[in-house]
């Protein structure tokens, strides 16, 4: 067990240098870089090449791409993730101030869906065949299939013109003190995230309650004369949440950068925002900080995920 | 008799002046005259690029139907173009229009011998929809005279897949890939419109003798009747030779909510800084009292530059203050932050700083922080054009830039007055200090002009306008408040809310609808629409030198 974690463990640093410079080098094969979007096409006709190669020098730019990546790596060993191309601010401040607003619309949907997914589900395989399966069925499926802007555009159009219920977005205003003042900003986009991924959840749910309500431990368990709502809450409920919990679990990381549609719906500033920002602006340093800390999230939790299901599951030997 | 004489003799007079008219008008026949004279002259290909050649040019300008497309795509809200220059007292007359005509583009075609598999392909590199539309019909035009063209988004670095100058200026060949570009051109001064055709500086127009002289004259003189008929020549050679296609002019749209009340002040071009007065406006009071604007523009990581864009964000127009004051369509009216003197051959400008003009930290603006201001804005090379081509104007620039002066010789102080000697007359001087915004010398002295918007005072700029910063969350919200100390008055509006948004951002709408937005400006038609369906909002049309082009790439392919 303790060979399998540190081997584990290990081969994530080769794995984050690979991906790392996968990422590096997508940027670097993306036309443009930071100074052509920071100078306007139009000004861009009058300016001297050597002018724009100042500009470049002058941000660091001009050194040839394997140099760049290998300082870059050097300073993220050394725990300097470098400072926007833009603006100067350091980037760990720039991720830091965004990582709560992304961190509460996720966990709150993660919340969510969890609790709603996980109950849907198991009342659907429950009811297999009934109407409500049907229904939940179909609202699974529309889950799944609508894109979440269409969810967010019509939940503004009701929540906010029409019943005038919650804001139309944004997260903080002039005079919010504390939480309670953001929560009705909170709610809308929360909700709209959640929705799609309840589907999600609840289609996971009742498959592997299916699965766990075929099983000989139920059969079992019923011979034993339990009461059948102890079968399946107790019994059936409980093995079947071992893959919907390695579903959850990965979820987390990638709501990291998962939400951007969300965000920019509801003009949310989180991390999904300023990816794509850094993105289109070519701010390389706020792009691989992003990137870097998004995989290592994936690559770590993929870990856990083994370990846990390990430590559930006794058929699963580790080494 | 007589009578009867004198009415056949006008009978016949008028028969005669309407016989052209009856034939086919008057239009028609001036019309092939002019294209005929460029047949006559040999106009054909001046290199291997079609494109070289004039009447393929022509035939693509006559092909596209922008009367319609102006009509019924953009809702009648832009103009069909006549040549670069809006239409105003400095727009050339009778220039041809191009009206559209398959048939003239057609036959051109064919005296150019134009190849129908040649495929034209365009790059533009707006986002919204409507320019895809555009593009489309564009498209099925010249599709249907026989011209094929395939056009896409450009993506990354846009300014040089558009705009990359070729090594030979006269002969090529082409440093970019595509054969036409749509964009679009807001100038500051109406020179910015042909400056671009200057032998060495265009991506799309090999050197040209006659180009250069006419350039040459248009920034030559202050004097405005001069400058007219300059004007005027380089418009109608630029049209008669089609170095570039102007296709339409696009008015900017002010839109305010119900509740703000400007009192009488006046609109001008948005995009740029112009005596507003926003200290005198007003809004209805909210239940406590309190008057607030709520607008977009705020910051989402840093404040932007306002050498850069001096008038596009409210806070680069509200947080600093500018030597000189400008009407809505940014003629020089009077002095701001300063009495101003030119001298009568336009090579001398004096100021004389007003008293109690202060920054927001209550320390006075000195004429030692205009100096300041033009020494470091001539080193930053992203600065805006027109401004920087002033600066380099100024005796003893050149040695200041190259660094083998420690100040611009040109430029002297003395007490609260500042003197600026030019070293070549600039039109566009006192313009240039209509929207150079004064910035405090004791916050930016160690700012790098390469990459000024990394300096810490972008954070949290201190200027010397009427509003001052009251509290910033990046990429949430931006308050501004009074700046009691304000030399012009105080300004009304309690509080200035801005929220990271801007024009063609699809929450623009959203934000108006729910009535968290009272003052803002677009120029993307569909957002206009929108605006204009709402009962809260209040739209102005204001013209602006702003005009979407289609670019002629005439060099040889590479």
């Amino acid at each position: 067990m303790l060979t399998y974690t540190l081997r584990r463990l290990l081969i994530l640093i080769p794995m984050l240098l690979f991906l790392s410079f996968l990422i590096y080098l997508g940027l670097e094969l993306t036309p443009g870089d930071a100074v052509s979007y920071m100078i306007s096409p139009e000004r861009y006709a009058t300016m001297d090449p050597a002018e724009l190669e100042a500009v470049r020098e002058a941000l660091g730019l001009s050194d040839p791409f394997l140099i760049r990546y290998v300082k870059w790596l050097g300073g993220v060993i050394k725990g300097d993730f470098g400072y926007s191309l833009q603006s100067g601010v350091p980037i760990k401040d720039i991720v830091f101030d965004r990582l709560p607003a992304t961190l509460e619309l996720s966990a709150g949907a993660i919340l969510i869906s969890t609790i709603f997914g996980i109950f849907f589900g198991t009342i659907s395989a429950l009811k297999r065949g009934s109407i409500g399966d049907n229904a939940l069925t179909l609202a699974g499926m529309l889950g799944v299939s609508v894109p979440r802007f269409i969810f967010g555009l019509l939940a503004i159009l009701l929540f906010t013109f029409h019943l005038k219920w919650l804001p139309v977005g944004g997260r903080l205003r002039p005079g919010y003190e504390g939480f309670m003042d953001r929560l009705p900003h909170l709610i809308m986009p929360t909700l709209v995230l959640s929705s799609t991924l309840i589907a999600g959840v609840m289609r996971y749910s009742r498959a592997s309650m299916l699965d766990a309500m075929n099983r000989d431990f139920m059969k079992t368990a019923r011979s034993k004369g339990l009461p059948e709502w102890r079968v399946n809450f107790v019994h059936g409920l409980r093995v079947s949440l071992i893959p919907v919990i390695v579903l959850i679990a990965f979820r987390l990381p990638i709501l990291l950068g998962g939400t951007v549609i969300i965000e920019q719906v509801f003009q949310w500033p989180g991390i999904g925002n300023e990816f794509i920002g850094a993105v289109r602006s070519r701010n390389y340093p706020i792009v691989m900080m992003i990137a870097f800390f998004t995989t290592f999230a994936v690559l770590f939790v993929s870990f856990l995920i083994d370990l846990f299901t390990a430590l559930l599951d006794p058929r699963v030997k580790l080494d | 008799m007589k009578r009867i004489t004198m009415l056949l003799i006008l009978i016949g007079l008028v028969l005669l002046v309407s016989l052209p008219v009856f034939a086919g008008g008057q239009n028609e026949a001036e019309a092939p005259a002019e294209e005929t004279a460029v047949m006559e002259e040999g106009v054909g290909p001046t290199n291997s690029n079609p494109l070289s050649d004039l009447r393929v040019r022509q035939a693509i300008a006559y092909a596209i139907d922008m009367d319609t497309i102006a009509e019924t795509m953009f809702d009648g809200m832009v103009l069909p173009a006549t040549g670069r220059v809006p239409d105003g007292p400095m727009k050339a007359p009778g220039l041809n229009r191009y009206a559209y005509d398959p048939d003239k583009s057609r036959a051109l075609l064919k005296a150019a011998n134009w190849d129908p598999n040649y495929k034209l392909d365009l790059g533009y590199y707006y986002g919204d929809q409507m320019t895809v539309d555009l593009m489309t019909a564009i498209q099925a035009y010249l599709s249907d005279v026989g011209i094929k063209m395939s056009f896409r988004k450009l993506e990354g670095d846009v300014g040089a897949q558009l705009n990359s100058v070729p090594t030979d200026p006269a002969n090529g060949p082409s440093a970019v890939e595509i054969d036409l570009g749509y964009g679009g051109h807001a100038a500051l001064a109406l020179q910015e419109y042909f400056n671009v055709y200057k032998t060495g500086k265009s991506a799309q127009y090999p050197s040209d003798p006659k180009m250069d002289a006419l350039i040459d004259a248009i920034n030559a003189t202050a004097d405005p009747v001069e400058l007219k008929k300059a004007l005027f020549e380089i418009e109608k050679y630029e049209v008669d030779n089609l170095a570039a296609y102007s296709l339409y002019y696009m008015p900017m749209f002010v839109y305010e909510s119900i509740d703000l009340n400007r009192n009488g002040e006046i609109y001008g071009n948005p995009q740029y800084n112009y005596d507003w007065n926003i200290q005198n406006w007003t809004m209805k009071p909210e239940s406590n009292g309190k008057m607030v604007l709520q607008t977009n523009g705020g910051p989402i990581e840093f404040f932007q530059n306002p050498w850069e864009n001096p008038g596009i964000w409210i806070s680069n127009k509200v947080l600093y203050d500018r030597l000189i004051a400008c009407d809505g369509a940014l003629t020089p009216t009077h002095g701001q932050m300063a009495d101003y003197e030119l001298s009568s051959d336009g090579m001398t400008l004096k100021f004389t700083m007003k008293d109690g003009v202060k920054w927001h930290d209550g320390a006075a603006v000195t004429v030692d922080d205009v100096q300041f201001s033009i020494e470091k804005i001539i080193l930053a090379p992203t600065a805006h054009k027109v401004l920087l081509s002033t600066f380099n104007s100024i005796k003893g620039a050149e040695e200041f830039i190259a660094g083998t002066a420690d100040h611009i010789s040109g430029i002297n102080t003395d007490g609260n007055t500042i003197t600026i000697e030019m070293a070549k007359l600039d039109p566009n001087i006192l313009l240039t200090f209509t929207q150079f915004a004064i910035l405090p010398e004791k916050y930016l002295a160690d700012a790098d002009p390469l990459k000024m918007l990394q300096s810490p005072f972008f954070q949290h700029p201190v200027g010397s306008g009427p509003y001052k910063i009251g509290k910033v969350e990046m990429n949430d919200y931006l308050v501004m408040v009074p700046n009691e100390d304000y030399y012009d008055g105080v300004p009304k509006i309690d509080e200035i809310q801005c929220y990271p948004s801007f024009d063609s951002d699809p929450n623009v709408v959203k934000n108006a609808t729910a009535g968290i937005l009272d003052y803002g400006f677009s120029k993307n038609p569909s957002e206009v629409s929108s605006l204009r369906a709402l009962d809260n909002i209040k739209l102005e049309t204001v013209d602006v030198p702003y005009t979407r082009i289609l670019w002629f790439y005439q060099y040889p392919k590479k």
